[in-house]
């Protein structure tokens, strides 16, 4: 027999309030559900659970005055005589029924300790207790909280098949239900697989429609992210199994059709190479893009589906493009202002998915004017629905054209994304970080709403959060908000922040946090010439940190952003340049240059970063050229070029041409 | 382009659309987002010499999609009040996403041909592209890019300003000194303007790099 891992509650039954009708009728309906007389203990059990079906707000009701405990109680008493039945039936139906699509219900039923007496129903001999305690078992299994289930062990599988083998179609409908909701690692999808239910499942789908959905949802869990289960799985009966799954996502039920829609997503996300058939790849788009329309569970699961379908795809993200799916999904947003919150985030999951990498479709966006669509989503009560919203906009402002345009730099789109700044949701701060590290680029357009509504301090403070997430992200947005800003914009940043806080930045434990302060820095040095002496300030503290910082050996990615500090340093004034060639040979260090470590590395854009560098120190025009060339020789820096001439990357080769041309105008030769 | 696109979901899967083995051209320091450049653009007719000043400035480039884009702004037109500013799109000829034959904007090939061979830096490639239309060519290694600039809108005027956008740019682009040169194609305008540039450095003894990365 399976364990469970809940413990069992004391009971915890209170008396109605003895005011109003209502409250009257309750309380008696308690007092009759313990009445030793069985007719008037069913006829109270069957009232319950006629006013609780479909109706949360009587469940509810019912929870709170402890209904689940009298009923267990009820079920517990009732024995296995065929007397008995039709307590157990009814107690089993009202239980099942608590725990139908209501969690506090499943909670209230399992911490009523009743779950192994359901469980013993199934060997009951009369087939009305083995159905009503299967369906009540199902509804449990539904839940995220339902026990959980040990497959590993041998006695469990067996009860397991046994469940799979019963003719009965609710007692094998359970078993699945198990399966579905319980199995959760590679270990035991493996261990089903080699028990053979997968075969066993494939047989089940021929049966009535609830067995069959069961049975989707658990091939679905057994072959999630595991390639062996659905390589198994797809070579069984040569193609057959999958072919049967195939046809179901055009049959007339939505809930089949979808159910084998997201079996075929399992198996695609999982092992793509099954489906060289674009026909397969555009009937399973254009299922879900149908379903989408479905007014009940089905629509919502349906629009996580495609979401979860066509994320990284593009050839996807293409075919779903051309079947009109910006169109489908807009029109659902637009007409419809009651969705589910579990469908409006699918949905607009779906739309970003859709933005991720196309520009038709970020143009698209733009020209259905969803965007109103959005910035209403940026203000909903539900955290997932903003984050989902977020990541929306992140993905259509991609665009550097619609960028360009200043289709995001309004006050409309703009207040509402700082405002969400402050959402106490974590997920929706690194959201609304993603989304305005992109909208903040307005390619230097004289007007930024960013800045107006006092963005700049509210990302410096975000810039020394605990979370390096959120330093990352704060720190790129102003990286991106710097990108070819005037002195004045600079200024806006460099007066709150001190050269002492920003060399902390970057000197953060985190390389990431560590690259983009750099890129940062090299922004806000680039532009006019008088910006590059924000690194001198507190006697070049910031300087002196970028060179300890690329001394100490970093990743690529850190030491790009740090060569280019330096290459845009160099490309200033003769002081600018010989305090770059300090940093470069500080006077107590024995180790190698770090120069001739990174003009060695294996990026292509470190070598690149590192010889723009040189060629700034050496330019001809500035006095001191000559004497930074000897110097750079010397180190053994100039050879080193010498022998990179026929350097793999195009564009390394032709920066060190320019080098070794400055260097014969030294009177070197090549 | 100098950024990186970063994915916070499943990696990305590669298109299914790419023929062949043809990879996208490697970066080129000076064709970057941020890259400034200044020059002019001759737009003399049979009536009259006349060059504008023009600069240029690179938005953004994606060379996988063989996609940039950018803006141009026209100095000293005489028949606006101010310096006219537009957005235009680039596509590389990258023998992956795009050809040296235009396909559209009333450009036939022989239209194709008579401007590429304008750049001396093509006359290598000439004999190549006039028998197979380049396919075996190695564009990695070439010091030269070779695009087309295509104007898609007004950006500080309105579509009445008497100018038009109606043709595009034939240009090619050096690797080394990142110098552009180009040639305005438009049936209905003076044949050949040319497009002249060079890069800038704001007053700087040397080159400057900004950057921006897109989440």
């Amino acid at each position: 027999m399976p364990t469970t891992t809940t413990s069992a509650a004391s009971s915890s039954s209170s008396t109605a309030s003895a005011s109003g009708n209502n409250s009257n009728r309750q309380a008696d309906v308690f007092s009759r559900l313990a009445s030793s007389d069985p007719e008037v203990k069913l006829k109270a059990l069957r009232e319950v659970k006629n006013q609780i079906i479909g109706n949360r707000t009587k469940k509810l009701s019912f929870l709170k005055l402890g209904a689940v405990p009298a009923i267990a109680s009820a079920l517990a008493d009732a024995d296995d005589s065929e007397k008995c039945n039709n307590i157990l039936v009814q107690s089993a139906a009202a239980l099942g029924s608590f725990a139908c699509g209501f969690e506090a219900g499943v909670q209230a039923v399992l911490d009523a300790g009743v779950f192994p007496r359901l469980l013993r129903l199934l060997t009951n001999p009369d087939e009305k207790v083995v159905d009503a305690g299967a369906r009540s078992l199902r509804m449990i299994f539904q839940s995220n909280q339902a026990p959980k289930y040990d497959f590993l062990q041998e006695k469990n599988m067996e009860f397991l098949f046994s469940l799979l083998n019963s003719e009965n179609e609710n007692v094998s409908g359970l078993g699945a239900s198990i399966i579905a909701h319980a199995c959760g690692t590679s270990v035991e999808q493996r261990v089903l697989c080699e028990a053979g239910v997968l075969e066993k499942l494939v047989i089940l789908l021929d049966g009535s429609l609830s067995q069959r959905e069961a049975c989707l949802e658990s091939l679905a869990t057994v072959l999630k992210n595991n390639p062996e289960a659905v390589s198994d799985f797809v070579g069984l009966e040569s193609g057959r199994y999958l072919n049967s799954v195939t046809e179901l996502t055009k049959d007339r039920y939505p809930r089949t059709r979808l159910l084998s829609c997201l079996c075929l997503v399992v198996i695609y996300n999982t092992s793509p190479s099954y489906f060289v058939n674009m026909g397969t790849k555009s009937g399973l788009i254009t299922t879900l893009l149908e379903l989408l329309n479905d007014p009940g569970q089905s629509g919502d699961d349906a629009a996580l589906g495609l979401s979860c379908l066509i994320a990284g795809k593009e050839d996807l993200q293409k075919l779903a493009y051309e079947a009109n799916a910006i169109k489908n999904i807009v029109d659902i947003l637009k007409t419809d202002s009651e969705l589910q919150t579990k469908r409006l985030q699918g949905l607009f999951l779906s739309l970003a998915e859709l933005c991720s990498k196309l520009e038709d479709c970020r143009c698209s966006f733009v020209s259905l004017q969803v965007l109103d669509l959005l910035i209403n989503a940026l203000r909903h009560k539900d955290a997932d629905v903003k984050a989902a919203a977020c990541i929306c906009l992140r993905n259509a402002s991609r665009s550097v054209k619609n960028l360009s345009a200043g289709r995001f730099n309004s006050d409309h789109v703009m207040l509402p994304l700082v405002q969400l700044l402050h959402d106490p949701s974590s997920s929706v701060q690194v959201a609304v970080l993603g989304a305005l590290s992109n909208i903040v680029l307005d390619f230097s357009s004289p007007k930024s709403s960013f800045i107006e509504f006092g963005g700049i301090k509210q990302l410096i403070e975000l810039s020394k959060s605990m979370d390096p997430n959120a330093r990352c992200s704060a720190l790129r947005a102003l990286r991106n908000l710097m990108f070819l800003a005037d002195n004045k914009r600079k200024e806006l940043y460099i007066s709150d922040v001190n050269a002492q806080g920003f060399a902390c930045l970057i000197s953060d434990p985190e390389p990431p946090v560590q690259e983009q302060a750099l890129a940062l820095l090299r922004n806000l040095v680039d532009g006019c010439i008088s910006s590059i002496e924000f690194v001198f300030d507190e006697d070049g503290l910031i300087l002196d940190t970028v060179g300890r910082q690329l001394r100490k050996g970093p990743q690529a990615h850190m030491a790009i952003q740090g060569m280019y500090v330096l290459t845009n340093v160099a490309s200033g004034t003769e002081l600018h340049k010989e305090a770059v060639m300090q940093q470069l040979f500080p006077q107590a260090t024995g180790s190698e240059n770090f120069m001739l470590k990174f003009l060695q590395s294996d990026e292509s854009q470190l070598r690149s970063a590192t010889v723009w560098t040189i060629i700034n120190l050496i330019s001809p025009s500035s006095p001191g050229a000559y004497d930074r060339h000897v110097k750079l020789r010397s180190a053994g820096i100039i050879p080193q070029l010498k022998n990179m001439v026929n350097d793999a990357c195009l564009d390394v080769k032709i920066r060190i041409k320019t080098v070794l041309g400055q260097s014969m105008s030294f009177g070197d030769n090549y | 382009m100098p950024v990186r696109v970063v994915e916070s979901n499943t990696p990305a899967q590669v298109s299914g659309t790419d023929p062949g083995n043809r990879s996208q051209l490697p970066p080129s320091s000076l064709l970057g987002a941020g890259q400034a450049f200044s020059g002019t653009q001759n737009v003399s007719n049979q009536q009259k010499e006349e060059a504008w000043r023009v600069n240029v400035q690179i938005q953004g480039i994606d060379l996988e999609h063989g996609y940039l884009c950018g803006t141009m702004e026209a100095l000293n037109v005489p028949m606006a009040d101010t310096p006219v500013i537009t957005f235009w799109e680039g596509e590389i000829v990258d023998g992956k996403n795009y050809t040296f034959y235009t396909g559209k904007w009333e450009a036939t090939r022989e239209d194709d041909m008579r401007h590429w061979s304008k750049f001396p830096s093509f006359s290598p490639l000439q004999g190549q592209v006039e028998s197979d239309g380049g396919r075996q060519l190695d564009l990695n290694n070439y010091p030269y890019i070779f695009m087309r600039w295509k104007e898609q809108y007004f950006v500080n005027v309105g579509t009445d300003c008497g100018l038009t956008i109606a043709g595009f740019y034939y240009v090619c682009f050096s690797c080394s000194d990142g110098s552009i040169s180009g040639f305005y194609y438009d049936p209905n305008s003076s044949p050949f303007q040319k497009l002249e540039l060079k890069t800038v450095n704001e007053g700087r003894s040397g080159f400057s790099f900004s950057s921006y990365e897109l989440q």
